[in-house]
């Protein structure tokens, strides 16, 4: 019967498709594309109403076999991706995205252009919003290529500028890729989502002509705006910004505050850590002493010689002033019970000592000074040093015995 | 040794001819219920009836000779019941259905007090137990995360590692086996052994200053070993924890020694010091982000050593054990942020701590996710895995700053196996131009545990099916580890298999040619070498080592499988003592009537014609005893056309129903007659015939799918040359009967006078000792008018498989 048929045809789909898998995934390309021939059969009944329906699967396989098949070349690729652009109206604007990318990574950036700009004018039916948001994309990848003309000219003009020599075509030109360029980007960092590489190009126009209001703003918003997803290189970009452009220490403290918040374990913490420490104001002090302790609470961070030295000296710098010790203490009790195990056992001693003396210099201070003259880390530091003969360990020796109580203090 | 294979589904699906239409899969399965009710009281009589039972024995009689006077007073025979019982087995699917009043009557009377348990309460247990099981067959997700672990050598020291796996006949032996890396890698000294006391369904390691901590799952026991670092020091068990619910995840920190989280089936999860005990962090037997039923749970450790990461089957949470309530963020969810498919659920999500603090894997059943927990809920990475079952198995293996990250992902039950590598790069400048995280070359497919099935020596059929068995049980975990010696590098891959089997195999690295681009792959598999202990291509001795090395095994294998459990040496039974020496003997060669008659045969083939009418057929009945019809005279076909012409349609059928009935009361008195002359003869028959079930053994036959071993029953053929499993009987040709099936029809059985209880004990009996292919069950044709009665051929047929045995419950 005909529903027989139905049902034994799926079945001989989907053992094609199952071949083609494992082809695939044995990098067989060949037979993964004699079997492709026949899967391209499936079309002729495409009933299915699966997520990802037969005519998309041969997109996305036969891209896949051509980009590894030894024998496919670049004419073979783009007579393919033609003949996939009218199998699937709705993919249309996907599959031109995909070739675009393809002829980038080969260097093609002028068909590229071109293929950009013929997406563009493309219209079907009515623009759903799926659609809408694709076109977005064609656009914005299509700023990020006049961007690209853009500064290579810019370079060319800032080459010859310094011959004092300049070429008003050339400019001219520039101008007309930056207005092309600013359009396109502007439109798409508007829609909710991660545009990093579309904010930096964009800002970076925008500054090269001045315009640091536009450029404030829109970090601001890619930053702070609610509906975004809570993206901490938005707040990387806003601080890289704000120190661009000198502003002050305060609004410096702030966009960083956000990002300790955010990303507590993120590698400008050190600078966060080192801007709070040098000021005059206790409580951000108090802040820096609480981010530098949080961002060594995270694995990545373990042996980063800076952070621990960071640490140390903010440490040392209490103790020796006997203020404030309620802030080590504080943050110690809730690190006392893991912190020993996770920083300063005997195994990381001889490691750091073996690896890094500076590192295991900062710590075993840390150490020392916390966790009292009897820890482990301390002691076998200290003793490796002097026995080395190092005199930097033997006056950490004498400092921590000196400061032998404020352990007890701190765990008390 | 041998090892138990695990339920299959036609163990516990109801199979039967009217039912045959209900598909098993979404639409719901028949789940065989009556079945296995009466596989729990006919397993465990002493649970079911325990006390009533003791108390009314001396009231059933179950022999079958007549009660005397006095005692029939307080007794009971339960002869007829048992018989009842018998019948309503051999009917099962018959569509007219009839109940035995007598068991009707008998469940009634009894339903309320024969049973130790309430059989309302037995019938929910064991309702929810199958389900259970059931959706196990469908997707078993207790082996999460895989029972293998690989302790690698200490950097500089002897290349020495240790794998930690599971084995014996229950996989409830946990081994610590070192392992020397050389070129095969080989097993050093035997290993480390404990027994414990449930089946390991996950075994996780993790190294923290320079010690290994070895976490061990079973359902509802957790321990911890510690394993230092020097080769040969041996393991020391720290802890065990014991759960009411099972334990669904075990993972091992890598940051704190002695640090483990815990998961249970009610939605709780613990972090596990072996100092501090257990500290529990949440508990919610509802899924995070929507509705699931699954209470599949995991846990796993982040970059932060005080924040766990929580998953359910709708996505992943991160919550600070610190503040449990307070604070967590959201990680992964299934939905819009990582454009999941509809249906997607998580199925393991793994912290990828040595390739980048921050990164995070998630598998679900259709795709690979990278995750950066700084950056929550969008994914880096996101690949279509194209697996065919679910990858419960995951391990990564870091490459050096620079070299990709190489993440192993691997099914159970297809025991697919996936490399991928991806390239995901240390953020160490600040903000600038960090590469993006993306997957290096494509990813690849390893070779199974099965596939090394055509690369052994040929075997005898049924050692091969053996063989087959063993090597395509569902893997049940996986380790890997990278090599570098110098200029050769490598990567070793081991894979256990349910059977408690480590298999190995090496992937060599092939410089890329400098003209080729550069997005191509890396590390290729050596070509043409055995999948098995995979070696260089270029050492041929290698190769060699392996081959032997597995020849060893093959050995082992087939001496463990050939030394059989008492239990199942064919019945020793003395044949005297059942049967007469007369019963047995059968006719002396064919009658002269016969070997006229086959002559005949012959000689009309020889001349190709065909015969009209065998003449002698008046001198001898037709020997079908059974039949309704009429022998001799014209068919009942065109009697029936003739009449229907004459227009007396009716009156012949009259006719025809008066004379079956008169036809069918001869037969069942004549039945009768000989059944009570059995009786006084032999009550042992009778009881043979109640102990043994052959009711679905037709049904089962005509049923194609592939014949596997029960649990319980190893993996021994009765029977050489018996068809592979999945090969559907032959059932076309009725061959011109042996000598023996000429002896064991119920024809020639019944000419002998032996009655049909016996009958059965004899054919089952004689099957046993049958060599050759089984018999081709009876023709559809005359299917349908047997249904009810037993048929002689389904009876031999199935006897002379192995017998399946049944599938055990969990009580």
């Amino acid at each position: 019967s005909s529903n027989e048929h139905k049902l034994n045809f799926k079945k001989s789909k989907e053992a094609c498709l199952s071949y083609i898998q494992d082809a695939l995934l044995q990098k067989q390309w060949k037979r993964a594309a004699e079997f492709l021939t026949c899967y391209v059969e499936s079309l002729e009944k495409d009933y299915s109403r699966e997520h990802i329906g037969p005519s998309e699967m041969i997109w996305r396989i036969g891209t896949e076999i051509l980009w590894h098949h030894s024998q496919s070349s670049m004419k073979e690729f783009n007579c393919f991706i033609e003949q996939m652009k009218t199998l699937g109206v709705k993919r249309y604007l996907k599959v031109c995205l995909e070739h675009v990318f393809h002829l980038l990574l080969n260097g093609q950036i002028d068909e590229a252009y071109q293929n950009l700009s013929l997406a563009e004018s493309w219209r079907f039916g009515e623009q759903t919003a799926i659609q809408d948001k694709e076109m977005k994309l064609i656009q914005a990848y299509r700023g990020l290529l006049d961007y690209y003309s853009w500064s290579k000219q810019k370079n060319i003009l800032l080459e010859h500028g310094e011959d004092g020599f300049s070429d008003l075509a050339v400019e001219q030109e520039m101008h007309g890729y930056f207005r092309k360029a600013a359009v396109n980007l502007k439109e798409i960092i508007k829609i909710p989502g991660v545009w990093d590489v579309f904010v930096k190009c964009y800002v970076d126009l925008l500054e090269f002509y001045g315009d640091h209001n536009e450029a404030h703003q829109v970090l601001n918003e890619y930053a702070y705006n609610s509906k975004f997803p809570a993206n901490p290189n938005a707040h990387v970009y806003l601080y890289q910004f704000l120190k661009r452009q000198g502003e002050s220490k305060k609004s410096l403290i702030s966009a960083l505050k956000i990002l300790h918040d955010v990303v507590p374990s993120h590698e400008l913490m050190i600078d966060f850590n080192t801007m709070l420490q040098k000021s005059k104001k206790r409580k951000k002090r108090r802040l820096g002493l609480e981010v530098i302790f949080t961002a060594l609470d995270y694995a990545g961070w373990k042996e980063n010689a800076k952070a621990w030295s960071c640490l140390a000296r903010q440490v040392k710098q209490i103790v020796i002033s006997e203020k404030h010790l309620d802030w080590i203490k504080q943050e110690w009790s809730s690190r006392k019970d893991w912190w020993p195990a996770f920083h300063f056992s005997r195994y990381l001693a001889k490691r750091n000592w073996q690896e890094n003396k500076s590192l295991s210099y900062e710590k075993a201070l840390v150490a020392g000074l916390l966790l009292g003259k009897d820890c482990k880390y301390f002691k076998y530091v200290s003793h490796q040093g002097c026995k080395a003969q190092l005199k930097r360990f033997r006056m950490l020796k004498k400092f921590v015995n000196r400061h032998n109580l404020v352990y007890l203090r701190i765990s008390g | 040794g041998c090892w138990f294979p695990s339920l299959e589904p036609q163990d516990i699906v109801y199979r039967s001819g009217s039912c045959r239409k209900l598909r098993v899969g979404k639409s719901g399965a028949t789940l065989d219920f009556a079945r296995q009710l009466g596989h729990f009281f006919v397993d465990h009589p002493e649970d079911a009836f325990g006390s009533l039972g003791r108390l009314l024995h001396k009231n059933f009689y179950l022999g079958n000779s007549k009660l005397k006077r006095p005692a029939r007073n307080s007794t009971i025979r339960m002869t007829a019941l048992m018989e009842d019982i018998d019948r309503l087995e051999a009917r099962r699917g018959c569509p007219r259905q009839h109940l035995a009043s007598r068991l009707r009557w008998f469940s009634h009377l009894c339903r309320d007090w024969l049973f130790e348990v309430p059989l309302g309460l037995l019938a929910d247990c064991l309702h929810e137990e199958l389900m259970q099981q059931w959706s196990n067959l469908l997707f078993d997700d207790s082996f999460t995360g895989g029972a293998l672990a690989w302790l690698p050598p200490e950097d500089g020291a002897t290349p020495v590692g240790r794998l930690v796996h599971p084995g014996g006949q229950a996989m409830n032996h946990l081994y610590f086996q070192d392992v020397v890396l050389e070129e095969l890698p080989c097993a050093q000294g035997s290993p480390q052994q404990f027994e414990l006391s449930g089946r390991i369904r996950q075994v996780a390691a993790a190294r923290v200053d320079g010690q290994d901590f070895v976490g061990v799952r079973s359902d509802y026991h957790c321990g911890v070993w510690r394993v230092p670092g020097k080769t040969g020091a041996a393991p020391t068990p720290l802890q065990v924890i014991r759960t009411d619910m099972p334990a669904s995840c075990l993972t091992v920190s890598p940051h704190l020694p002695g640090e483990l989280s815990v998961c249970t089936q009610s939605g709780t999860i613990y972090l596990w010091s072996v100092e501090t005990g257990l500290q529990q962090l949440r508990h919610d037997p509802q899924t995070m982000f929507f509705r699931d039923y699954s209470p599949w749970r995991w846990s796993d450790f982040t970059a932060h050593p005080r924040v766990l990461s929580c998953a359910d089957r709708t996505g992943v949470q991160c919550l600070d054990a610190r503040a449990p309530k307070r604070c967590h963020f959201d990680l992964f969810k299934v939905g819009e942020e990582a454009g999941c498919q509809q249906g997607e659920r998580v199925v393991l999500p793994m912290y990828l701590g040595k390739a980048h603090p921050s990164q995070y894997l998630v598998t679900t059943q259709f795709s690979v996710y990278v995750l950066d927990e700084r950056l929550p809920l969008v994914p880096v990475l996101k690949w279509a895995h194209m697996m065919k079952a679910p990858p419960l198995f995951a391990h990564l293996m870091p490459g050096k700053p620079g070299r990709s990250h190489k993440v192993l992902l691997g099914a159970s039950r297809t025991q697919e196996l996936l490399l991928l590598q991806y390239r995901g790069k240390r953020s160490s400048c600040r903000g600038g131009s960090q590469s993006a995280c993306q997957l290096a070359g494509t990813p690849q497919k390893l070779h199974n545990i099965a596939g090394c099935l055509q690369h052994l020596p040929t075997q005898l059929p049924h050692r091969h099916h053996l063989l087959q068995q063993r090597l395509t049980a569902p893997a049940a975990g996986l380790a890997g580890t990278l090599q570098e010696d110098g200029p050769h590098k490598s990567m070793l891959i081991f894979h256990l298999s349910e059977a408690g089997d480590v298999f190995c195999q090496r992937l060599t690295h092939k410089a890329t040619q400098p003209p080729a681009p550069p997005s191509r792959d890396e590390a290729t598999t050596a070509p043409g070498s055995s999948p098995l202990f995979e070696a260089a291509a270029s050492s041929p001795q290698g190769l060699g080592a392996a081959a032997l090395r597995y020849r060893r095994w093959l050995r082992a294998f087939s001496r463990a499988c050939k030394e059989p459990p008492r239990h199942s040496w064919p019945p020793s039974l003395s044949q005297r003592r059942l049967f007469t020496h007369r019963d047995l003997e059968g006719p002396a060669g064919p009658s002269s009537l016969q070997r006229q008659m086959r002559q005949r045969l012959r000689q009309t083939m020889e001349e190709g014609g065909r015969i009209q009418r065998w003449e002698p057929l008046a001198l001898q009945p037709p020997p079908l005893p059974q039949t309704l019809e009429p022998a001799g005279g014209p068919d009942p076909l065109s009697t029936r056309l003739t009449a229907a012409w004459a227009g007396d349609w009716e009156q012949w059928w009259e006719e025809r129903t008066s004379f079956s009935v008169a036809q069918r009361q001869r037969a069942l008195r004549e039945r009768r007659r000989r059944q009570k002359r059995a009786k006084g003869r032999c009550s042992l028959s009778a009881s043979f015939t109640s102990s043994l079930t052959y009711q679905s053994e037709l049904s089962e036959l005509s049923d194609a799918g592939p014949q596997l071993l029960s649990p319980s029953c190893p993996p021994i053929l009765s029977q050489e040359g018996s068809p592979p499993a999945g090969s559907p009987p032959l059932r076309s040709l009725p061959t011109s009967p042996a000598p023996e099936e000429a002896l064991l029809s119920s024809q020639s059985l019944r000419c002998r006078g032996i009655p049909k209880e016996r009958r059965k004990t004899l054919r089952d009996y004689l099957s046993v000792w049958a060599e050759g292919p089984p018999e081709p069950p009876e023709p559809l044709g005359s299917q349908a008018s047997q249904l009810c009665i037993p048929s002689s051929q389904s009876q031999l047929s199935s006897a002379s498989q192995p017998r399946r045995k049944r599938p055990r419950m969990g009580f």
